[in-house]
């Protein structure tokens, strides 16, 4: 998460539209406010910026498709017995909000030096605003109040965007998603990890 | 001693014959060389000590505290994760134990830059770091299936594949090994040439970040480094100022340019042509389990690519499918990525790496990030991409060779490719940054030795072009990458020059 130095400032016009979406209507639809975990105290994220992650998070690890992932839903073939067991242990797995992923990715990014976190905050901002969805094509809503497959059209279209910068902004969310999920012992199950062997290293330490 | 950050509780000035910066195999290699030779040396480590009872095998704990960046460095762009150990020991704590000398073709090509290397003059320091660090080569029994499905598959096309050699002593073949080892197997720096400095009168500073050289004229002054608190990460406030009579810098491809930098020691062409062998992967999937998590992470090797012509060259090897390191990787998200996710057991995972550096390609750049760190900027251009495109075609054919059922590329829309006739598909996907994961883990360059100031930072010898008493050593001093995992060649190039290192004291 070091590296976005810059990001809005070689966005197209991103800074532009930041400007002025403080003087248009669709500014003032706001970020969709998330409940924190509870005992959870913000060390990085404002709440808009924490709820802004959440949503992410949500459709990065959701387990269902929607029209808009189901297209692109190109499962690798295997044996029907492979597959049936993979899909049984994907229902048991555990919901980002579940793992409190957003709350993990608060404190890993609390220590981020102060260009980096100014970057990343900006890119959330970028994220959710209703007036750069609108003139990307998307639909004239915040991230966060959008509808899960227009949100999953709008990941996809950062994710392959032509302009390397969304590029850059997607995979520093989903990175960090990712990371979080999987790194997760909570979330081993469900994709048949089995954890790591410490009986075989406690017989060699006694 | 080994003292850690926590320990520190006053600042300190320092006045040693060597000041050392880094610990990793460059800078424990110096650190025991000089020592051994009577020297007193203090060695200055960004990174925290830990040992094994602190390595619980969760990629949770490990990459945050055992990788730069917390483990999640990158370039600028992210188009590239750069996967770099810091902590005592450095890279050689996480590296996967893979061990090559360095080919006599790179050590006769950097000549041509005034490079005094041969192959004669490296081979006695390679047999002493393959005897001290227990360097064999493994058995094909000993791989796991992971490791085994490339061997397979390339033996089956006829492809030059051989087992690799490791840096084991009693190696229970977790697989763990990128997350610090937890049975001591590993002869990483941190158990070998490390203890053996201390041993000679040694003295190491884990949680020190050298913030800057201080020079005059033709020889630098001081090296000034701030302490960490080992637990927070955070700045003590305790500082540490080490006046020694020769510098040695062994921070990296990354931190040594950034070092000098830092400290505008800017002469000669200091973070450029820095070489990554840039890394693209296929995820195989086989109808038996593979379970890539366990066993030895990387065993096998082929080099069938590496002497192409056109087209730079490449190599095959295998990494371990851990969760965290595979979901990251992983294209897509939503119900695609855990469908892929979901088949982890039974995910081979193959990564070919271009040998960059020798085709005209001019490699990446380190500059200075807002915060005085390294930042990495590495653009792709056609020659990375058809060496992409053909070491993705080529993993795939070994694995299809080997029986997998589907063969799944990392671009941003994978592709599925079950037989030889879907390879095309390859050659047609878009590529460009972040369309694609790529990582390195091998970084080198940057601080280039040679024998023309203009065009290198140190002479062949390994000296500061300009500075008299300051040395680099460690793999920022390579002038094109190797072809072969870096660890082994950057212990016995550090070995050899540990003798220049020594005349300057005098």
């Amino acid at each position: 998460m070091t590296s976005r130095r810059g990001l809005l400032k070689k966005t197209l016009g991103g800074a532009v539209l930041l400007a002025a979406a403080g003087a248009v209507p669709l500014a003032l639809r706001k970020t969709r406010l998330r409940a924190l975990a509870p005992g959870r105290a913000l060390l990085f994220f404002t709440p808009a910026e924490y709820s802004v992650w959440a949503a992410v998070a949500d459709r990065i690890l959701d387990r269902n498709a929607t029209y808009i992932t189901q297209e692109h839903n190109d499962g690798p073939p295997l044996p029907a017995a492979v597959l049936v067991e993979a899909a049984e242990k994907r229902k048991t797995a555990p919901t980002p909000v579940a793992i409190d992923l957003t709350g993990k990715a608060d404190a890993f990014l609390a220590p981020l030096d102060a260009a980096s976190a100014k970057d990343l905050k900006q890119l959330l901002a970028l994220f959710d605003s209703a007036l750069f969805s609108l003139v990307t094509g998307g639909p004239p809503r915040p991230f966060t109040q959008q509808e899960p497959a227009e949100q999953d059209a709008q990941l996809k279209a950062w994710q392959t965007s032509r302009l390397a910068i969304r590029r850059t902004g997607y995979q520093a969310m989903k990175r960090l998603c990712c990371a979080i999920y999987y790194g997760s012992p909570e979330t081993y199950a469900s994709i048949g990890y089995p954890g790591p062997p410490y009986d075989l290293v406690k017989s060699v330490m006694k | 001693m080994i003292f850690k950050g926590n320990q520190v509780t006053q600042d300190l000035v320092l006045k040693p014959d060597v000041c050392i910066v880094g610990s990793g195999p460059g800078g424990s290699m110096a650190a025991s060389r000089l020592s051994a030779q009577g020297a007193k040396v203090v060695v200055l480590e960004e990174g925290g000590y830990h040992q094994k009872d602190e390595f619980d095998m969760q990629e949770a704990t490990a990459f945050p505290r055992l990788y730069q960046d917390r483990g999640n460095r990158a370039t600028a762009d992210l188009s590239i994760a750069v996967l770099q150990g810091r902590a005592v020991g450095g890279g050689t704590v996480v590296n996967w134990t893979t061990s090559y000398r360095t080919p006599d073709d790179v050590i006769n090509r950097w000549r041509d830059e005034g490079s005094i290397l041969t192959p004669a003059l490296l081979k006695p320091h390679f047999d002493e770091v393959e005897q001290r660090l227990g360097i064999q080569k493994v058995d094909y029994d000993d791989t796991n299936a992971n490791n085994r499905s490339l061997y397979d598959g390339c033996k089956k096309l006829g492809w030059q594949v051989d087992t690799t050699r490791r840096n084991v002593r009693g190696c229970l073949r977790t697989g763990y090994c990128g997350m610090g080892c937890p049975v001591d197997a590993k002869q990483s720096a941190a158990l070998t040439y490390l203890p053996d400095a201390i041993a000679k009168g040694a003295d190491l500073y884990a949680d020190c970040r050298v913030t800057r050289i201080d020079w005059n004229g033709k020889r630098a002054q001081a090296v000034i480094g701030v302490v960490l608190d080992p637990a927070s990460g955070q700045y003590t406030g305790r500082t540490i100022r080490v006046e020694p009579k020769v510098i040695v810098v062994s921070g990296g491809a990354l931190n040594s340019p950034a070092l000098l930098l830092r400290s505008g020691i800017r002469q000669g062409p200091v973070g450029e042509k820095t070489w990554l062998h840039p890394v693209v992967a296929v995820g195989a999937m086989y109808k038996s389990r593979i379970e890539g998590f366990y066993g030895a992470p990387q065993s096998v090797a082929s080099h069938h690519f590496a002497h192409r012509d056109p087209g730079a060259g490449f190599f095959m090897e295998v990494a371990p499918t851990h969760p965290m390191i595979t979901g990251i990787a992983m294209p897509g998200f939503g119900a695609p990525l855990r469908s892929r996710m979901a088949l982890l057991p039974h995910l081979a995972s193959c990564i070919s790496l271009m040998i960059d550096g020798f085709h005209g390609d001019q490699g990446g750049t380190v500059s200075l990030r807002p915060d005085g760190g390294p930042r990495l900027d590495y653009p792709f251009n056609e020659v990375h991409y058809e060496c992409f495109r053909e070491g993705m075609k080529a993993m795939a054919r070994a694995h299809l060779a080997n029986g997998a059922e589907s063969i799944t590329t990392f671009h941003a829309t994978p592709l599925v490719l079950t037989k030889e006739s879907d390879l095309a598909q390859i050659d047609h996907a878009p590529l460009g940054p972040n369309l694609f994961a790529a990582f390195t883990a091998h970084q080198m360059g940057g601080c280039r030795m040679g024998s023309d100031p203009k065009t290198s930072v140190v002479n062949p010898q390994l000296r500061h072009h300009s500075l008299e008493n300051l040395f680099v050593a460690d793999g920022s001093v390579f002038p094109t990458s190797l072809g072969v995992n870096p660890m082994e060649s950057i212990y016995g190039i550090s070995s050899w020059a540990a003798q220049h290192i020594h005349a300057a004291l005098s």
